[in-house]
């Protein structure tokens, strides 16, 4: 019998869009897909990543397109797909966030292996935040999870990994996640 | 990142009998036959506690790594088999079928969760890390101090069980290195950095510093840099609770659920001693920092300038007594080695050889279990299989920042093209191999039959230099050409000193 790696590999997901419309990972086949977990609320970690990868973005340049940017919600209640719609087409343009109901979402999270908790801070208007994973995946067009990236790495290295994807002679199959 | 040590020009110096002693104690522990564990049975039953076989295995290979990387760097040959030996041994059933009880839940402070679980077979898939993270570091420490691909291989950690009389189905889990550490690190990511419990819900700080030190090994041998992002997070996610708690004392552990940290509220030497030893790999200055007045909490000075350790008494609960080898002085004495605290280490290793019986047998070294917790004059005889097998050869054999310098600079490439006694016949003992200036030097000795031993007394230098000359005791020799390079036949007698010269 051979023994699991622990390495997300099925990352399906059922959720909604910021838009109201149900959406899987199936919807997505064929794309790559650079997924981000998070929560609108969030003062430093969301907008720092998602900062970061939209610069990673902008220098991949033509190749983008090619990239499916995703933030999904660890923080259903109040997240809602306009809340989400408002934030991020303010902000990050690029990505379009999903969310869904608590088990929609819970089930998202397990199957990426994210960390989330809510926990209370005072300093947040509704007295709670959510610290999470802040890793970023890259899911391939066969919905697999081709690799990730901590919190560390920088928009730069981002960018390189993502064109030696992207590139014709690059292509599915980074192992190293 | 990985930054290498330096090339040697300081002597490692040569081994004294004592340490000696441990390290043929520990070969002999390596080669028990099958489920023989003589001398190394502990108080408790069901492998549960401290005392446990895999800790006394896995302290062992930590030992001996850390003998090989600052005492005998050039002598590979004495360290690998018996590592290997080990390794063999941490993969028994004896040693982790514990997991398919502990694995139910159920411990005094979970019981509510009991529902929650089941009986879980395969000993690393989920929690347990207190095994886990023992067979990834143990792995990848014989992997990178000998830049081998041993536990690389499919199937080179599998777990496996039958029994003719009972539990169906053979049980069969196939890991290896990469698998493993792979299936830990998602685990670390999924618990938010915070760790990975032992028994369900309960996550030491302890038992996730040997993963960290296998995450940050891992990175050396395949480019990596995981070991930077899990502890990173570890100090965030530890950060809200705090690593040590209102006396300054290490917090133990943390419930995954309710989320409150159990502190060190007995002040268990073993608490903050265990965890120092490890955490200094990472956390050099914090541990540092906090060493010297934890340390004297635990410390009871004795005559002639031993020191011994206090314990604390054992837990009551539920209307029993917790049976656990806590291994309070044995732990201490490895800390006061890691810290490089030469007055403790030398004080508790005086009390332990005038109150704890070390016993010479065949050449090896130990310190017999004792249950009885003082001698008539009420100084400290008790003393555990972990502590007299393991973690008082473990302190000898340290330098002070052992661990951190392992962890911090590990070996590049141009370690593994010096020259090194790369086979040591098991009835030559080797206490010295360096290579200081190009130069290998070692001192040699061709133990008798007084040790239980005969072999055939030769060791083989390998990457040997074109050219270059063999000398015993300043005397140009002429040894036998073998595929690997040089093999020389020990002379009797006294210790030798051998010096391969370029």
């Amino acid at each position: 019998m051979s023994a699991p790696t622990g390495r997300p590999t099925r990352v399906a997901f059922a959720l909604v869009d910021h838009d109201g419309h149900p959406v899987t990972l199936e919807d997505h086949r064929g794309s790559w897909l650079l997924v981000q977990f998070g929560f609108t609320s969030c003062r430093v970690v969301c907008p720092r990543a998602l900062t970061k990868l939209s610069a990673a973005l902008d220098e991949l340049g033509p190749l983008a397109a090619q990239v499916r940017p995703l933030y999904v919600s660890v923080d259903p209640e109040r997240d809602t797909p306009s809340v989400m719609r408002a934030f991020l087409t303010a902000s990050y343009p690029r990505f379009t966030g999903l969310t869904g109901t608590p088990e929609q979402v819970e089930a998202a999270k397990d199957a990426f292996r994210v960390f989330a908790r809510r926990r209370p801070d005072p300093e947040d208007p509704d007295g709670y935040a959510v610290p999470h994973t802040a890793i970023t995946y890259l899911v391939g067009p066969d919905g697999e999870l081709a690799r990730h990236w901590p919190d560390t790495a920088t928009a730069s290295t981002i960018a390189a990994d993502l064109a030696d994807v992207l590139r014709p002679s690059g292509g599915h199959g980074t192992p190293h996640a | 990142m990985t930054v290498t040590a330096r090339t040697t020009t300081a002597s490692a110096g040569v081994l004294d009998q004592d340490q000696l002693g441990h390290l043929k104690h520990w070969d002999d522990l390596s080669r028990r036959l099958p489920h023989d564990w003589s001398l190394m049975q502990g108080k408790g039953a069901g492998e549960d506690d401290f005392g446990s076989y895999r800790f006394q295995l896995a302290y062992m290979v930590y030992g001996l790594a850390l003998a090989h990387r600052h005492r005998l760097p050039a002598a590979p040959g004495l360290f690998r088999p018996t590592i290997q030996r080990l390794v063999e041994k941490l993969l028994m059933p004896d040693v982790w079928l514990y997991w398919r009880d502990v694995s139910r839940g159920g411990m005094v402070m979970n019981a509510h969760l009991s529902d929650g679980y089941h009986e879980e077979w395969d000993p690393v898939v989920r929690d347990n890390i207190m095994y886990s993270a023992y067979v990834q570091s143990c792995s990848l420490l014989h992997d990178h101090l000998f830049a081998d691909d041993r536990y690389a291989q499919p199937g080179a950690l599998t777990f496996e069980h039958w029994s003719f009389f009972w539990g169906g189905e053979p049980k069969r889990f196939v890991y290896d290195r990469e698998t493993l550490n792979e299936h830990l690190y998602w685990q670390m990511v999924q618990n938010g950095y915070l760790g990975i419990a032992c028994e369900p819900n309960c996550v030491f700080q302890i038992c996730n510093q040997p993963a960290i030190l296998g995450f940050r090994l891992h990175d050396v041998i395949t480019g990596g840099d995981r070991a930077t992002e899990v502890v990173a997070g570890y100090q965030q996610a530890w950060a809200d609770f705090g690593r040590l708690d209102d006396t300054g004392h290490y917090n133990q552990m943390i419930l995954e659920d309710s989320r409150v940290v159990r502190p060190n509220a007995l002040q268990a030497p073993w608490v903050d001693a265990w965890c120092g030893a490890l955490m200094n790999t990472w956390n050099h200055d914090f541990v540092h920092e906090h060493y010297p007045r934890q340390v004297a909490d635990f410390l009871e000075p004795g005559p002639d300038g031993t020191l011994s350790v206090r314990s604390t008494p054992a837990m009551e609960v539920m209307g029993q007594t917790v049976v656990n080898d806590t291994c309070d002085l044995g732990w201490v004495a490895a800390w006061a080695s890691e810290m490089g605290d030469h007055a403790t280490l030398d004080g508790v290793l005086a009390h332990a050889d005038r109150f704890m019986a070390p016993t010479w047998r065949d050449g090896a070294l130990y310190y017999p279990r004792n249950d009885t917790k003082t001698d008539a004059e009420g100084h400290r005889t008790e003393i555990e299989p972990m502590t007299g097998n393991v973690l008082l050869g473990y302190a000898r054999l340290n330098v002070p920042d052992g661990l951190h310098e392992l962890y911090q600079h590990p070996w590049g490439p141009e370690h593994f093209a010096e020259p090194a006694l790369t086979e040591v016949g098991r009835d030559v003992e080797v206490s010295r191999a360096e290579v200081v200036d190009g130069v290998l030097h070692a001192r040699l000795r061709r133990r008798g039959v007084e040790d239980g031993l005969e072999d055939d007394g030769a060791v083989v230098l390998g990457r040997v230099p074109e050219g270059a000359r063999l000398r015993v005791d300043g005397q140009e020799v002429a040894a036998t050409p073998v595929a690997e390079g040089l093999r020389l036949d020990v002379p009797a007698g006294p210790a030798h000193d051998v010096e391969l010269v370029p």
